[in-house]
């Protein structure tokens, strides 16, 4: 079973890295918290393949990222819903969801542009191939968020999708940065919200 | 608290056995939900006192892994989630969801 030794590892320090975004006296009961889970997801006799388990593990680690912002917020909001009567954890709407994604999306668009101006002299070479599979990977990824989403900030979806097809990968970091809805606004009533 | 599809697989699964001990991992397998979704969930519960959270004790035979954290409904979540979940009843789609994430923890506790 020496295969789990390296996933355990990477997992963890992805915990490790989100947690770093809570405050100092929450974070060692988080991390200790989710890294207990990792060996119970490899050890999952109900998955058979132990890639599939991996893979498991390293989706149960990545929810780190998007739930610890969450938990910074709220924590704040509560502060603040005690002297304001706010109920339900509703926490006001802001422009961020950043950090994370848009650093991946700055370096997608940074190995794009260098590829597509090494390999411009002659034109198919390698580098613009590998660049223009990281452009498409880009964008499916936003496509798919949009798709998953049950809605998106200030424009329909469909005019999202436009965006993020027309300007590779301009459009896809303003989705992100704008477009995405964040955990804490979802989860506020919205009678526009139906499903 | 408004009721969205995903709240109520998590509280359908919590009601279903309030006694049970729930892991993150396992309620992520049984109402199928990322953790991404689930854990801010959990949180917002606690907050509003409808769930509570445990360490488990450390077993002997544990061999060795670190001790995990489970989530239990309060008393009074038993009593919010049954109100909540009666009121969202007649709803089809959702009641679809919910029974296939009701009939998973039965099938896994049996």
């Amino acid at each position: 079973m020496t295969w789990t030794q390296p996933v355990l590892r990477i997992a963890e320090r992805m915990i490790s890295a989100s947690c770093r975004r809570l405050p100092e006296d929450e974070r060692a009961g988080y991390y200790k918290e989710w890294s207990a889970e990792l060996p119970a997801i490899l050890d999952d006799a109900s998955v058979r393949l132990p890639i599939l388990r991996a893979v498991r593990a390293f989706r149960y680690a990545a929810g780190a990222f998007t739930t610890t912002p969450y938990l910074r917020r709220v924590g704040r909001g509560a502060l603040r819903s005690r002297t304001s009567g706010r109920r339900d954890g509703a926490v006001p709407v802001r422009l961020a969801v950043p950090g994370f994604r848009v650093t991946i999306g700055l370096f997608v668009w940074l190995v794009v542009f260098t590829a597509v101006s090494l390999g411009f002299p002659q034109p198919p070479g390698w580098p613009a191939t590998f660049g223009l599979a990281l452009a498409a990977g880009f964008d499916a990824f936003c496509i798919a968020d949009i798709a998953r989403r049950s809605q998106v900030r200030y424009l329909p979806k469909w005019a999202w999708v436009l965006i993020c097809l027309a300007q590779t990968p301009g459009g896809g970091i303003a989705y992100l940065c704008l477009g995405r809805v964040s955990l804490a606004r979802s989860a506020s009533p919205s009678p526009a919200q139906q499903r | 608290m408004k009721l969205t599809g995903p709240l109520e697989r998590v509280l359908r699964v919590l009601v279903a056995d309030p006694a049970a001990p729930h892991y993150g991992y396992d309620l992520m397998k049984t109402t199928r939900l990322p953790s991404g979704t689930l854990y801010p969930m959990l949180a917002r519960l606690q907050q509003e006192g409808l769930v509570e959270s445990r360490w488990e004790d450390q077993r002997p035979d544990a061999g060795g892994r670190p001790p995990r954290k489970f989530y239990q409904l309060t008393a009074e979540g038993v009593r919010a989630a049954r109100l909540e979940l009666a009121a969202a009843a007649p709803a089809g789609r959702t009641r679809q969801v919910a029974a296939r994430a009701v009939h998973g923890t039965a099938g896994s506790t049996l």
